[in-house]
């Protein structure tokens, strides 16, 4: 596998893994009734009854699921094993419970790596400060799947503050990086990303850069500018991504743009 | 007569041309010892004759083994004299021999001026000795040896073959010190061609050489001649050997003078050891040192003590050298021969071969002493030799990374901490370092500082530092700044499960209140699932350091852990015997 190739495939397992599973919540689906036991189950020593309820919650979601995320909250302080530490932690993921946020965030220190990636995940559902300070500190993890995992949560919490740390995780071919800072950047961050052309996988960076491109609060002259950095490629992998560009281009969207689009696309049409 | 003896014989026929003819009882192996009779009487007719001193010169093999190259040791210029060679060639007294090409042939030392040369056809060149009129020379070849005395117009004045094996020869005031057969040095008359007298040594002998103005013999011992030499059948000879000392690669002092030396210098030519015998009573190393070099690293050591005096570390690998009066010269494979103080391991000078070199010998008996350039402190030096990474390099730094460590100097713990938490140091210097720095009770900033460190992918900071060492050393110090560091390294899961079990451990002794909260969330995060002895061990250290100074939250801490089955069982019995050793230490009033 070249190593675009790879680059693509481990984001594309991290976006997976954030995606919504099997048990994911859906606030518009009907509400499931919770066993009258749950909280018992949850508060009791008993680790198969404390993995049914945790299941039971999943299953019920973020409306139903809501008053039984105090407990699992603490089971969580009071410590229990990698398996049911990872149920836990999906469980508070699915519930969405911004409120489960700090004690998550003591979950991404943990020595199993399984725990810290589900600590991870769930961090990008419950959101908050907290969520985003135990992300940036990930980025740092010994471990590909979190840092990946974070660098893309970052960008989902629209974490702005963190977008140098961004180019950094970039840096270090964390590639999942990429698009978070084409949703997060300023116009010069912006263009400091397209400088990244020629340094990083094109599918990496062209995926920021597709971020940027469809954002409304990024003034045309910096799209146009980045835009004017992949026409400079000349390539056929840079005619393909400004095609696809073009055709996704909204009709409402900038005049100026879509003309810079046009242009691009026919100055990289001969490409090699 | 057998085919070897003929071609011998044949070879010989070459190599004569004229000269006084062997003697038939030469090397003979049924000799008697005299009781030192027969060198008693030649020492009376040699008198008080002592060798001159030698040129002091570094030469080496150059080019594709096809020229010779010298430079004086005391300034003056280099030269090159181009000659096949075909073996090491030998610096004897004032000139040097060499051979190549089925030609042996003499050279002025310090100017490089042909003197003389004779075809010796196949036979090689074992090694020679020189008192300023006649070279002695010895060759080789499967079957036998020959012996030959040549005067400075390069006839032969004596001719000795012999089927017996000869080591490297040396004369004084017209006789042939010879050793053979590892234990006896024949002294021949090269008058008379006779054997006056034979020396019945008590250890391997196979080199006899002149140094210092005096003679000696011998291989990794050295025999001194002079009266006591007598009664070297019954180990009264003046005599001093090598101190015991541990040292990479096993070097050797001489290589036996059998062996046949190539021009090319081989690992082992990298890995020597030198040393310089003096001429007086009682008989001492020159400057009390011995020296050994392991690839690009040199060493001297105290003669007494054997402690390490100072460690030069080179660019590339040291091919050669001599220890010389109050100096030690080395030769490396670029070409450089630097010249350093015996003392203190300073530079007095460098010189230059010109440029690569195949090998080199070097010879330093009357070099006076420069001032050298002031080296730094010892600690420096090795911390200089250990960030070496050449993976060659990895046994003698083992062997420095010992001695550093036995240095109190607090830089040394840096030194350590360093090695330790280098990615690119090899991972047997990285398990020594760490057992160094556990040991260590100085240097405690350096320690502190290293704490503060945790891997960290972004910085590329990719190894963590030696926390489980250092929490050692720091217990041992019991240096209570370090607690909220350590209590950090306890949540951070690029550590070690040994480095987490230490740091607990320390913490039990060195932490407060302050760390409470860290305790407290490493217990939670891992008391039911630990999954390593060592992180199970890490969690009820964290329960003791939680009833010592966490208070009644601390106390409800560890009474939650015993209580809850998921707890698992090796932290419940080992936490319960803590908790009942500490309620036994503390009863409620």
């Amino acid at each position: 596998m070249t190593s675009v190739a790879k680059g693509m495939a481990s984001a594309a397992v991290v976006l997976a893994l954030v995606a919504p599973g099997a048990f994911a919540a859906n606030t518009n689906a009907p509400q499931v009734k919770v066993s009258p036991t749950v909280a018992a189950d949850l508060r009791s020593s008993d680790q198969a009854k404390i993995r049914s309820a945790l299941d039971e919650v999943r299953l019920a979601g973020k409306a139903s699921g809501a008053p039984f995320v105090a407990p699992i909250v603490d089971l969580l302080k009071k410590g229990v094993t990698p398996e049911l530490a990872q149920a836990a932690l999906d469980t508070l993921a699915d519930v969405e419970a911004e409120s489960a946020s700090q004690t998550i965030a003591d979950y991404t220190q943990h020595r199993n790596v399984r725990v810290r990636q589900a600590a991870t995940k769930a961090l990008v559902k419950t959101k908050g400060p907290a969520a985003i300070r135990a992300l940036q500190r990930a980025l740092s993890d010994p471990d590909a799947m979190v840092r990946g995992v974070a660098a893309n949560g970052l960008g989902q919490l629209k974490a702005k503050a963190a977008v140098p740390d961004l180019f950094v995780a970039l840096d270090h071919r964390i590639n999942e990086a990429a698009v978070s800072i084409g949703m997060l950047c300023s116009a010069q961050e912006c263009e400091q990303l397209s400088t990244r052309i020629g340094k990083i996988p094109f599918d990496v960076v062209s995926a920021g850069i597709e971020q940027a491109l469809f954002r409304a609060d990024v003034p045309d002259d910096t799209k146009i500018k980045l835009l004017g950095r992949i026409r400079e490629l000349g390539t056929q992998e840079a005619n393909k991504f400004l095609k696809e560009q073009l055709k996704k281009w909204p009709k409402n969207g900038s005049a100026r743009v879509k003309q810079a689009l046009d242009q691009a696309v026919q100055a990289t049409g001969g490409g090699s | 007569m057998k085919l070897r003896s003929i071609a011998m014989v044949a070879t010989l026929a070459l190599v004569a041309c004229g000269g006084g003819q062997t003697h038939p009882n030469l090397f003979a192996t049924d000799w008697e010892d005299d009781g030192g009779k027969s060198i008693s009487a030649v020492l009376a007719k040699m008198g008080p004759a002592m060798p001159e001193p030698g040129a002091d010169v570094a030469v080496g093999v150059a080019g594709n083994s096809d020229k010779l190259v010298g430079v004086p040791l005391a300034g003056g210029s280099a030269w090159t004299f181009a000659h096949a060679i075909d073996v090491r060639p030998t610096i004897a007294g004032k000139i040097v021999v060499a051979e190549g090409g089925g030609e042996l042939f003499a050279l002025d030392a310090l100017s490089g001026r042909k003197l003389w040369a004779r075809q010796v056809g196949p036979m090689t060149m074992r090694g020679a000795g020189d008192d300023g009129k006649t070279t002695v020379v010895t060759l080789g070849a499967a079957s036998g040896s020959v012996l030959l005395a040549i005067d400075r117009e390069g006839n032969v004045a004596r001719q000795v073959e012999t089927d017996k094996s000869l080591g490297v020869p040396a004369i004084l005031a017209g006789y042939a010190f010879v050793p053979w057969s590892n234990q006896y040095v024949s002294v021949l008359d090269l008058q008379s061609g006779e054997e006056a007298g034979r020396v019945l040594v008590r250890g391997k002998v196979s080199h006899a050489f002149t140094e210092n103005r005096a003679l000696f013999f011998g291989e990794q011992d050295l025999f001194r001649w002079d009266a006591k030499i007598r009664d070297a059948s019954r180990n009264q000879a003046t005599h001093i050997a090598l101190p015991q000392r541990e040292l990479p690669g096993t070097p050797s002092l001489m290589a036996p003078g059998d062996d046949k030396l190539g021009p090319v210098a081989l690992a082992l030519d990298k890995t020597r050891m030198y040393a310089r015998a003096t001429n007086g009573d009682p008989i001492a190393f020159d400057s009390n040192r011995f020296y050994g070099t392991y690839f690009r690293l040199a060493m001297a050591f105290d003669a007494q003590s054997t402690k390490l005096a100072w460690v030069y570390s080179n660019k590339v690998d040291l091919v050669g050298g001599t220890a010389g009066p109050g100096s030690f010269v080395l030769c490396d494979e670029e070409g450089k021969v630097v010249v350093l103080d015996a003392a203190t391991g300073g530079v007095e000078r460098e010189l230059s071969l010109g440029g690569p070199i195949k090998s080199c010998v070097a010879q330093a008996d009357a070099l006076a002493p420069s001032p050298p350039q002031p080296p730094p402190p010892l600690a420096q030096q090795i911390t200089d030799a250990l960030t070496n990474r050449d993976s060659e390099m990895v046994s003698g730094q083992r062997l420095l990374l010992r001695e550093i460590a036995t240095l109190q100097d607090e830089p040394v713990t840096k030194t350590l901490i360093d090695l330790a938490s280098n990615p690119l140091t090899a991972p047997i210097l990285i398990s020594d370092a760490r057992v160094a720095l556990a040991a260590r009770r100085s240097g405690g900033k350096y320690m502190l500082d290293a704490l503060a460190k945790h891997y960290d992918f972004l910085h590329d900071v990719l190894l963590t530092p030696p926390v489980g060492p250092i929490a050692q050393a720091l217990a041992a110090m019991k240096d209570k700044s370090a607690a909220p560091l350590l209590a950090a390294h306890l949540l951070d899961p690029a550590d070690t499960d040994d480095d987490v079990k230490q740091a607990a451990a320390a913490l039990v002794d060195l932490g407060d209140a302050t760390e409470v909260p860290a305790l407290k969330q490493f217990v939670t995060l891992y008391r039911a699932s630990a999954d390593s002895e060592q992180v199970a061990s890490a969690v009820v250290s964290a329960g003791q350091a939680l009833l010592a100074y966490g208070g009644p939250e601390g106390r409800k801490i560890v009474d939650a852990t015993l209580a809850d089955p998921m707890t698992i069982e090796m932290v419940k019995t080992r936490l319960d015997a803590v908790r009942q050793q500490f309620d036994a230490q503390h009863p409620k009033k």
